[in-house]
């Protein structure tokens, strides 16, 4: 029986705090009277994946079975997310091997010859196909890498199709073997209750032309939160976009909800209320931090991005989109969604090592602040866990430092249009279109494994709600030069974090901790 | 040097000195989890039988009778009594384990063993060893995770079990419902229950001491005369005799024997539950030490 989520009271009794500061973590005492936010403890998974794959391929919601739609001379389109979810990335065998493996296998009793896969990357970096093995799969690699099995371009002209314009007057462009197929089908991991829906095939398969309709400044602080689709502008855009694929292409949605057990056994300190943890639990904390202090940078980033998360999957659901991501929203909100009594005038974060661009890479400054300011931030129903004009205090090192293999734009952002503002409505004019048309950075995307050079902005954007919201932004242990540079404030200690706060916020005040990852979406009401 | 630090930290915040206690708003979250059961077959080898009589008469004994003035009444009935009881007695104090343990017959102190609350003694393995070594004790799950085979296996295998069956401390000195396993087990195993009123233990150790009363507190020990389940008696009712039999013999410890039998006898034995009068009235009373009718030693 797993319990639910709960808010503690911080009391005499409560014992220092696990936060997560990047490639490490701490224990950090918190005033008395601080609320703490604690997710709800793992859900159990579902008994037997096969039979639940198989149920829901065979009895979808508001459509015809899978080996109904599918015969001998059509054309198969498999769509799927790429590793940008599940974070961490999931022990093996990944769930999207799973699901496409029970598909191809109805695609193969039907005669399906015609079947291409593609990695709905959008304007993420392209997986390597040691990458798009581990998501797959040997068996599905080996049988279509890399002619049918590939990572969406969106900066190819002849692989793109317009389909429309919205009611909105949002241009529709998505790939153009998706859009021509006889039946799309998108293979999903819904993570946090931002994924999903029609957010999969509109944002996953579209280009630059499409995206920057919703991926801007007016969107994100219209989108309250990102994480509560129906009060969420960025989703309300996709819907449209989605009902027009929908006229031009059969989408069978096949989306999957994961439990909370987010950290391998040997770190299950991570994800234990502190004051039940066992001496072995301290021994393990103890132990590995001191491990991870003493690791040289490159051994300690390593260790981290090779953790393997231990999901469970707690449902699998098929058939029209719209039903299908309902459902999906129900089962994360089981999982993830916790009551919290009103909002505070503080609200701590410890960012861990990973978002969801930054998968065996670097976490560089832009990336922490959208992990912070946009996703951890946005984690909420109702209203944001922080008052308007409250200060937000983030637990991270903020390292100025870049992968130029996966985010060149992100340097120059950093270095040229951040040291001009930090103002998502003021760079979003004057740079967005410069950098999403630089040859050189399209090159990158298409050939290499950049993002896309737009990417920066959007992360940014991000942040746009948080920013619009907050009267203060400290880091705690960052990089001062890279704070400074995204127009926050530094803090050796938290307790220095809370000494700058009181300019904004008074000497007394309310302060809640997030205390996750595991995920939580706080339904604060 | 943050690994010094570090260990402090954890040190402080999981009180490894002490008990560890879930935040306030957390404890209706706070679950016992199901733990394996810790093993105490060893604390009744051989050696460590010695080593406790050498514990218990070399050191414990000694030492609780030279920082309390123990009374022991009604050992005679050990004289009738073979095989293995059942101690049931009141609990106001850590120091009642030690009382009861010293205070019987050397043959009777060799073959007994304690319950002992397992979420308190054997929480931690230091403390589940040194009090399975010094009072022989195994643990009871007092939080309904299910009853424990390990009394029943004692009890066959000629061990006696001491029982306390309020299943805590008296916060106020005075006796609080008794839980009916104690009289489940005697009646199942058919054994008898020996009744043992505790008098003045609450006034010398209550809660939150960890050391006895300055002065020699009295303290009185009083066995009572076995009781065995009827043939047609339940648990309940077994349970609520044995009860009254601990009342009587309170009742015996503050009057006289004969007086207390009779008002036994009547029904009228006072409640050992205490009077119905505020708190701080009951805890005044108890924690008055009983009278002794031993003359004050010339020499302290």
């Amino acid at each position: 029986m797993s319990r639910p989520g709960f808010v503690l009271d911080v009391d005499q009794r409560t014992p220092p705090l696990l936060v997560h500061s990047g490639e490490s973590f701490r224990l950090q005492e918190f005033p008395l009277g601080t609320r703490v936010v604690y997710p709800a403890e793992s859900l159990p998974a579902v008994p037997d994946l096969d039979e639940a794959i198989e149920d829901a391929l065979l009895h979808p919601v508001d459509s015809e079975p899978l080996p109904a739609l599918l015969h001998a001379g059509m054309k198969l389109t498999i769509a799927f997310d790429d590793l940008s979810l599940p974070l961490p990335q999931m022990r093996k065998p990944d769930i999207r091997q799973k699901v496409i493996e029970h598909v191809l296998q109805y695609a193969a009793d039907a005669g399906v010859d015609d079947v291409e896969l593609i990695v709905a990357t959008a304007l993420h970096r392209r997986m390597t196909g040691e990458e798009i093995k581990a998501v797959v799969g040997e068996r599905v690699f080996r049988s279509f890498w890399p002619d049918q099995l590939y990572n969406f371009d969106a900066e190819d002209p002849d692989a793109l199709a317009h389909l429309g314009t919205t009611d909105s007057g949002e241009d529709v462009e998505i790939s153009k073997r998706a859009a021509e197929s006889d039946l799309l089908v998108y293979v999903n991991v819904n993570l946090v209750a931002m994924d999903g829906g029609w957010k999969s095939t509109a944002v996953g398969l579209a280009s630059y032309k499409s995206l920057k309709h919703h991926h801007n400044a007016h969107t994100m602080v219209n989108s309250r939160s990102f994480m509560d689709p129906k009060h969420s502008q960025l989703h309300s855009s996709a819907w449209r976009m989605g009902r027009i694929i929908n006229e031009h292409v059969k989408v069978f949605q096949i989306e999957t909800t994961l439990n909370n057990n987010a950290f391998p056994s040997r770190y299950g300190f991570l994800q234990k209320r502190e004051w039940e943890w066992s001496l072995r639990d301290q021994a393990m904390f103890l132990g590995a931090k001191q491990g991870i202090d003493v690791m040289p940078a490159k051994l300690r980033r390593n260790t981290f991005q090779k953790m393997e998360a231990p999901y469970g999957i707690t449902g699998v659901t098929a058939g029209a989109v719209e039903p299908v991501h309902e459902r999906t929203l129900e089962k994360v909100h089981q999982q993830q969604l916790v009551e919290v009594d009103g909002q505070s005038d503080v609200m701590v974060l410890g960012l861990p090592y990973l978002c969801p661009y930054n998968v065996n890479s670097i976490m560089n400054p832009i990336l922490a602040a959208c992990l912070g300011l946009g996703y951890f931030f946005n984690m909420y129903v109702g209203k944001p866990l922080v008052r308007k004009g409250g200060v937000l205090i983030l637990h991270h090192p903020v390292p100025w430092e870049f992968s130029t293999l996966h985010h060149p734009s992100y340097v120059d952002f950093f270095d040229e249009v951040l040291a001009e503002s930090t103002d998502p409505k003021v760079i979003g004019p004057k740079f967005e279109e410069q950098y999403a048309t630089d040859p050189w950075y399209r090159h990158l995307y298409r050939t290499s494994n950049a993002y896309h050079g737009v990417h920066p902005f959007y992360m940014w954007y991000w942040c746009a709600h948080a920013l619009d919201h907050l009267g203060q932004v400290i880091w705690v242990g960052g990089d001062r030069r890279a704070i400074a540079r995204m127009g926050m404030r530094s803090a050796s200690t938290f307790a220095d974090a809370l000494e700058l706060a009181r300019d904004t916020v008074g000497a007394s005040p309310s302060i809640t901790y997030m205390h996750s990852p595991p995920h939580v979406l706080a339904d604060v009401r | 040097m943050s690994v010094a630090r570090d260990v402090r930290q954890v040190a402080k915040g999981w009180r490894w000195a002490h008990r560890p206690l879930p935040p306030q708003s957390a404890e209706p979250h706070f679950t016992f989890l199901e733990k394996k059961e810790f093993s105490t077959d060893w604390a009744r080898s051989r050696p460590a039988q010695a080593a406790r009589e050498v514990i218990l008469r070399g050191g414990l004994g000694p030492l609780v009778r030279r920082e309390t003035a123990v009374q022991v009444a009604g050992l005679d009935i050990f004289d009738d009594l073979t095989g293995p009881a059942v101690f049931v007695a009141n609990h106001t104090s850590h120091i009642d384990t030690a009382l009861l343990l010293t205070t019987l017959p050397p043959a009777w102190q060799r073959r007994v063993t304690v319950g002992a609350a397992a979420d308190y003694f054997f929480d931690a393995w230091w403390r589940a060893v040194g009090s399975a070594l010094v009072f022989g004790t195994f643990p009871i799950e007092r939080h309904g995770v299910g009853l424990s085979g390990t009394p029943e296996k004692l009890l066959a295998e000629g061990w006696s079990v001491v029982m306390f069956p309020e299943g805590t401390r008296s916060p106020d000195g005075w006796t609080r419902r008794f839980r009916p396993g104690a009289a489940a087990l005697a009646r199942a195993n058919g054994v008898p229950v020996v009744p043992v009123g505790l008098v003045g233990s609450f006034a010398a150790m209550p809660r939150g001491r960890g050391w006895p009363a300055p002065g020699r507190p009295p303290v009185h020990v009083r066995y009572g005369r076995p009781l065995l389940a009827g043939a047609d008696e339940n648990t309940l009712a077994f349970n609520a005799r044995i009860a009254d039999a601990v009342s009587a013999l309170l009742d015996e410890d503050r009057t006289d024997w004969y007086s207390a039998a009779r008002r036994a006898a009547a029904g009228d034995t006072p409640p050992s539950s205490g009077p119905p009068t505020a708190n701080w009235r009951r805890v005044w009373a108890s924690s008055a030490s009983p009278k002794t009718d031993k003359a004050p030693r010339a020499w302290r």
